[in-house]
């Protein structure tokens, strides 16, 4: 195995419950250890507040752990992000510029991704209109071909695996699933089980904010499948 | 990386000025008719009825809330900023001294709309523009440095303790009224004056009465301690963001 693109060592991330004065702090994550190797592709499982979701965006170096350490090589990671940043009162092409220089690219790197995510999202005309005329399914569209545009070296993915209706799921689904198996680097977040096998080469179960298991995918789906109470079994 | 956060922040502040735009009948007329109906106000309310009677009152009442409007809209939308983005801030990283620019950006763009038409009236009432114009630029970036400065303090803390958003406008009430904006601070004793004047915001309406009423230089002494104040001010702000962006992205939702 080579060398860990991103590694966490008994990592902890505390949070104010409420904003008072003397307000309690909980323990979203208590202690977590994972090594990402470079090219990976890392299911993340647990249950319900298990830390999951705080788990990536510490991976997107977003929030700093208040104990234990992280060691970053030198990589970019990105949160995959739909319709960041979006203004309701924008054109669907303004508002590509805008979400993309907030995921990190350059205005001229974004000009000349416009073209293809025009055709993308088929949008046609209505890439010229505010999205505020958008149906769901279009800003849906538009959010998912922006997003594809920014090519992280660590792809973080918190269960979205398609987006749109049927068709564009097909097609954004395919994308997605494109990049991932590009030789990205890639930590996934999911309840399915099929999703994590079917994405995954290794995984990570997270419970009560404790990195339980690393290691392949079947041996730690069963062991968090043996765990589990019934009644979340069956959810 | 730095030029690409300049070209995100132009980029807002463009996406901002638009999206406001779009969302008026009038769409950017308000930007003159907001501070000329403003300003309208307070021509009425100390000029024609409580006659405010100096000479030169509306050149010296106009300019003064022309200075002062840039500064406290920036103040107030740029305080608002960050903790008006705390969504976005939860999902990207980014610093955050973008969302505080972009708002005094916009606001400067607005201002410069009022400041020509407030120099087509100085015109008008026979204030001709002359040499000393040009101490203006030295005068108004100043005061660009300065109102980010309080904007970047005010949106550091604004997130910890939203409540101070409702106290914001009362405080810069205050503060415009003893800024010299609507009554001269000449009527003041000289020895307490002087406590008056460490508030940059009344050297720089100073400056820019002088410049436009008298064709008179600035007081360059006077800026120059402004403008060392603006720049602290500006340094302590840009660090408490940076110190605060870990916190910020924890508070709850």
């Amino acid at each position: 195995m080579n060398e860990p693109i991103i590694e966490l060592q008994n990592v902890g991330i505390a949070f104010n419950a409420q904003l008072r004065l003397g307000a309690p702090r909980f323990w979203a994550l208590e202690d977590v250890n994972i090594a990402l190797p470079r090219g990976a592709r890392l299911g993340v499982v647990g249950r319900n507040g298990a830390g999951k979701s705080t788990l990536l965006r510490v991976l997107a170096g977003i929030l700093a752990p208040d104990r234990g350490r992280i060691r970053r090589g030198r990589a970019s990671c990105q949160l995959l992000s739909l319709a960041l940043g979006f203004v309701p009162y924008l054109s669907g092409r303004d508002n590509a510029i805008l979400s993309g220089l907030m995921l990190g690219l350059r205005r001229r790197e974004i000009e000349r991704r416009l073209p293809a995510i025009l055709e993308f999202s088929e949008l046609g005309d209505f890439f010229e209109q505010p999205v505020s005329s958008y149906s769901t399914g279009m800003y849906a569209r538009l959010g998912f071909s922006v997003a594809m545009q920014v090519e992280p070296d660590v792809l973080l993915i918190d269960e979205v695996l398609a987006v749109g209706d049927t068709e564009f799921q097909q097609k954004s689904g395919a994308a997605l699933r494109e990049r991932i198996h590009s030789g990205t680097t890639v930590v996934f977040v999911s309840h399915m089980d099929a999703q994590v096998r079917n994405v995954c080469d290794c995984a990570v179960w997270i419970e009560h904010g404790r990195s339980v298991m690393q290691g392949p995918v079947d041996e730690v789906l069963a062991a968090y499948h043996a765990a589990a109470p019934v009644a979340e079994v069956a959810q | 990386m730095r030029l690409h956060w300049l070209e995100l922040i132009l980029f807002s502040t463009y996406a901002e000025l638009r999206a406001e735009r779009a969302r008026s009948y009038l769409g950017f007329l308000w930007w003159i008719i907001e501070p000329a109906m403003n300003m309208a106000t307070y021509y009425l309310v100390f000029a024609v009825v409580l006659k405010t009677g100096q000479p030169d009152y509306v050149p010296f009442l106009l300019i003064g809330l022309t200075l002062w409007q840039w500064f406290k809209s920036g103040v107030s939308h740029g305080g608002l900023s960050i903790w008006q983005q705390l969504n976005l801030i939860r999902q990207v990283r980014l610093p955050l001294q973008v969302f505080p620019s972009v708002q005094i950006l916009a606001d400067t763009v607005k201002f410069a709309f009022i400041l020509s038409l407030l120099l087509v009236i100085l015109w008008a009432y026979g204030y001709k523009p002359n040499i000393t114009y040009f101490g203006l630029i030295p005068v108004l970036l100043v005061e660009l440095i300065f109102t980010a400065a309080v904007a970047y303090l005010v949106a550091a803390f604004i997130p910890f303790v939203p409540d101070l958003r409702f106290v914001i406008e009362q405080v810069l009430q205050v503060v415009m009224f003893i800024s010299g904006v609507v009554f001269s601070l000449d009527s003041i004793p000289p020895d307490l004056r002087r406590w008056f004047e460490l508030n940059p915001i009344v050297e720089l309406i100073d400056a820019g009465r002088d410049i436009l009423m008298y064709a008179r230089w600035p007081d360059w002494i006077a800026l120059g301690r402004v403008t060392a104040i603006s720049l602290a001010f500006f340094a302590l702000g840009t660090y408490l963001i940076r110190r605060y962006t870990p916190r910020y992205v924890k508070l709850p939702t």
